[in-house]
């Protein structure tokens, strides 16, 4: 898909929302390199929604609020660009499928044109684009559908494919399972994973459901209070079993092997090997 | 604020095996006066409005019911005007009533029921308000039942109308339907929990605030989380937008389309002036 | 130009649909549903008027109108022609908005007190006058006496409640809602008449026809009996719904206010 180069950078950045008396992120430190996955995790209000707006560029340039630091795409700095060109550079999906479709399409087919027709695109380079899309999510059953009328995990692909179809080098996801039933969790769920492995894509997403940035991620930062309080490989920040205390809950592999040590009992090597592969 | 124009996309042929659209995007009305571009038949409803309120008289009136009710037998949706002509009854017996026998200073009763008398002014004002509010009727109705609203938004926004008035449009016809099982959902759940719907009016007064209130604040808590997704896919890019369905249109259509508008205007301007040779 | 681009920033043009589906619904519903003689159809329009300027407003009803008119499963009716009503009411509104009418404005125990006696003396002084002119109650001209003596009635009681509701809520900004939702009323009742005189031969379809019935008994003509039934309708209508745009309007977010091009002035004061 995208030939991505470059770096989405956060540099001591501090954000404080219009009107609110305290900072809703202090200090955070953050990159996000061509290709990798990042998963966040945190307790509730610590942020996390909050950091997702500030590294999609939206908050302070279309939110408002105030930003001190940096945010950087390929190192230009997110506050001197105009939402449609970070649209292009940074898609953001959130957790209500609806709320984010433009409610003005017919079809599927013509929800993921909407961007491309925004950006005034020739109509053969749009059509490419949704064709592309909808290939890369394998949504290409859903193209004639009326988008209004689709399941929850149907909509929130069709949200996903409609941010692609504008060719960002980033994504920025926002608990994009978290009003999913389990079939729309397991497909949305499915969907990233290849998106992470085929396209040079990269994503940085927001879950409580830690079994699945178990298998996504490269990288997770866990953040409390708008600060970033650990970072590092997925196994290891996620493997600890710290985490609890925090307010997040461990994936379950890692509650599995937590519970039987309690027990008092050694896993042998096969049942690690075994715990540590992805659920199919 | 006015945009780069560029090279009209829409206009753009692609090539012969480049990529095309498919042809549920497409939907290109079919039928007769249903193919007419949306214009077209935009333009023969408001003038035929116009028309029918504006030409004071029998002649206004009674040539615009005819000239719907043709088109409405072309168009082959004559048995769906039954709706709109019935949802004209209350305020056609309201015109009558009030009008023929209370219409002020005529003098030439026709005949009595009990202390009121029906005055020949009076009946023929009210039959001509009647005509013209069951033209207008019909004339709303032909519209509605012929022109699928995407259809007229795309057109109009490959004629050069800007994507926040299209998008305006659009969302609020599809965002009705979905308020409107919203409240009929809070209605029946305030009925389960005794909300009157029949009783005094100051109970039913009351009743609006538990209805409202969910509804108003729940689309409004919304405003801020659309706004980051439109921005999100590039809503306000300073550029033309690309007009992705094309309606079909033809220089007899725009002739059409002068013809009947400025005739209408005519027409009005001719009968306000008291020169309408017709009665 | 730069205003007016204002005006219909991304967020404006997300809320204006919003409004205009609330108009539809709360309206037909009301109508219908609840079965009550007002309309409150107006609640978008004057929420989108106070919140981001005249024209936005203006657009809001206008659109309004014409959708509920012509839309395909929504439309019908004899809405479509009260357009300009529409758009003349959500002028009114962004001409409020500018003036920040809907602005929450506490006051302590004299100030209301005072703001009291203000609101008597301005009625007092406004009815005593007409009822007494016996220029108003010549017929063909005016209206049957009766009508003299029900609007200073109503005017009364409207004065209590709105009393009422500053002593409650001590909020002076009743005062100046019910102001503007009275004067948005009769403009409305003033703009609708000749397009019902014109269009629906003096009447509306409604119960309050028979109050243009009553009026003509009594002598007024097309244009005074359609303008007596405004005037009776209207501002009670366009004034309980200036109250319910108030109550939304202090029961948003302060933060979601301040992001439209008006709603900055609605929450100077606030805490938070």
């Amino acid at each position: 898909m995208s030939v991505a180069t470059g770096t989405l950078r956060l540099s001591g950045a501090t954000y404080r929302y219009a009107g609110a008396r305290h900072d809703a992120l202090t200090g955070v430190d953050l990159e996000l390199a061509a290709g990798s996955v990042l998963g966040v995790v945190g307790p509730n209000e610590a942020g996390k929604s909050t950091l997702c707006l500030v590294a999609a560029g939206l908050a302070p340039v279309v939110v408002g609020g105030r930003l001190t630091g940096s945010v950087t795409i390929d190192g230009r700095e997110t506050v001197g660009m105009r939402p449609h060109e970070l649209a292009q550079r940074c898609g953001i999906l959130f957790q209500d499928p609806q709320a984010q479709l433009s409610g003005t399409a017919s079809t599927v087919f013509e929800e993921l044109a909407f961007g491309p027709c925004n950006l005034g695109l020739p109509l053969g380079d749009v059509i490419d684009r949704v064709e592309a899309s909808l290939a890369t999510l394998g949504i290409a059953a859903l193209a004639d559908r009326d988008p209004a009328r689709l399941s929850g995990g149907q909509a929130q692909l069709v949200a996903l494919a409609a941010i692609l179809a504008l060719r960002p080098d980033f994504l920025v996801l926002d608990e994009p399972t978290s009003q999913l039933d389990p079939q729309g969790t397991r497909l949305v769920g499915e969907a990233l994973r290849d998106l992470a492995r085929e396209s040079r894509t990269a994503i940085l997403v927001v879950e409580h459901k830690t079994s699945l940035l178990d298998q996504l991620a490269d990288r997770v930062v866990v953040i409390d209070h708008g600060r970033i309080v650990r970072a590092g490989p997925s196994a290891e920040v996620l493997g600890d079993p710290a985490l609890v205390e925090l307010g997040v809950e461990p994936p379950p592999r890692v509650r599995v092997r937590a519970a039987l040590a309690g027990a008092g009992l050694r896993t042998p090597d096969e049942a690690d090997q075994l715990l540590a592969e992805p659920a199919r | 604020m006015r945009p780069d124009p560029g090279p009209d996309p829409s206009v753009a042929i692609p090539e012969p095996g480049a990529a095309v659209l498919p042809a549920y995007v497409l939907r290109v009305p079919t039928g007769p006066y249903r193919a007419l571009n949306p214009l077209t038949k935009f333009v023969i409803a408001i003038a035929s409005a116009v028309v029918a309120f504006g030409v004071r008289g029998w002649t206004g009136p009674l040539s615009i019911l005819v000239v719907t009710a043709a088109i409405a037998l072309i168009a082959g949706v004559s048995r769906s005007l039954r709706r709109f002509v019935l949802a004209t009854i209350p305020i056609v017996a309201s015109i009558l009533l009030v009008n023929a026998f209370l219409y002020p200073g005529a003098t030439d009763v026709l005949f009595r029921v009990g202390p009121f008398a029906a005055t020949g002014t009076g009946v023929t004002v009210a039959l001509q308000a009647v005509l013209r509010v069951i033209a207008f009727a019909l004339s709303v109705a032909v519209f509605s039942l012929t022109t699928a609203t995407d259809d007229f938004l795309a057109d109009l926004e490959r004629r050069g109308t800007g994507r926040r008035l299209t998008f305006v449009i659009g969302s609020a016809i599809r965002t009705i339907p979905t308020m409107g099982s919203r409240a009929i959902e809070i209605v029946e759940a305030q009925r389960a929990r005794g909300l009157d719907t029949e009783g005094s009016i100051r109970r039913r007064l009351r009743g609006i605030v538990p209805l409202a209130g969910p509804m108003v604040f729940g689309s409004l808590g919304e405003v801020e989380e659309r706004t980051i997704a439109l921005e999100a896919r590039a809503f306000s890019a300073p550029v033309r937008r690309t007009a992705m369905r094309a309606l079909p249109d033809s220089s007899t259509q725009r002739a059409l389309r002068w013809v009947v508008g400025l005739g209408s205007l005519v027409l009005v301007a001719v009968s306000v002036a008291g020169r309408f040779p017709l009665p | 130009m730069a205003w007016l681009s204002r005006q219909f920033s991304t967020r404006v043009i997300v809320l204006i649909p919003i409004a205009i589906a609330i108009n539809i619904v709360l309206g037909y519903t009301v109508q219908t549903i609840l079965k009550l003689p007002i309309y409150l159809d107006s609640i978008g329009t004057i929420l989108v008027g106070v919140l981001a300027g005249p024209i936005a407003g203006a657009l809001t009803g206008i659109l309004s109108n014409l959708i509920w008119q012509y839309a395909p499963g929504i439309g019908g009716g004899t809405i479509g022609p009260f357009a300009i009503t529409a758009g003349v009411i959500g002028l009114l509104a962004g001409i409020w908005g500018q003036l920040a009418v809907y602005k929450s404005r506490p006051a302590s125990g004299r100030q209301l007190i005072l703001a009291a006696i203000a609101a008597a003396v301005i009625v007092i002084v406004v009815v005593i006058p007409i009822i007494n002119n016996p220029a108003y109650t010549d017929p063909n001209n005016g209206y049957p006496s009766w009508v003299y003596t029900a609007a200073a009635v109503i005017a009364v009681v409207v004065a209590v409640v709105v009393v009422g509701f500053i002593y409650i809520r001590r909020d002076l900004a009743g005062l100046w809602v019910a102001v503007a939702g009275v004067v948005t009323g009769i403009i409305a009742a003033f703009v609708s008449a000749p397009i019902s005189a014109i269009a629906f031969g003096g009447v509306t379809g409604g119960g309050t026809d028979l109050l243009v019935a009553a009026l003509r008994q009594g002598g007024s003509d097309v244009l005074h009996a359609s303008l007596g039934q405004g005037l009776f309708s209207d501002p009670i209508d366009k004034t309980i719904t200036s109250f319910v745009v108030f109550m939304i309007l202090s029961g948003l977010s302060g933060r979601l206010l301040a992001r439209f091009p008006l709603g900055e002035r609605l929450v100077r004061d606030r805490a938070a």
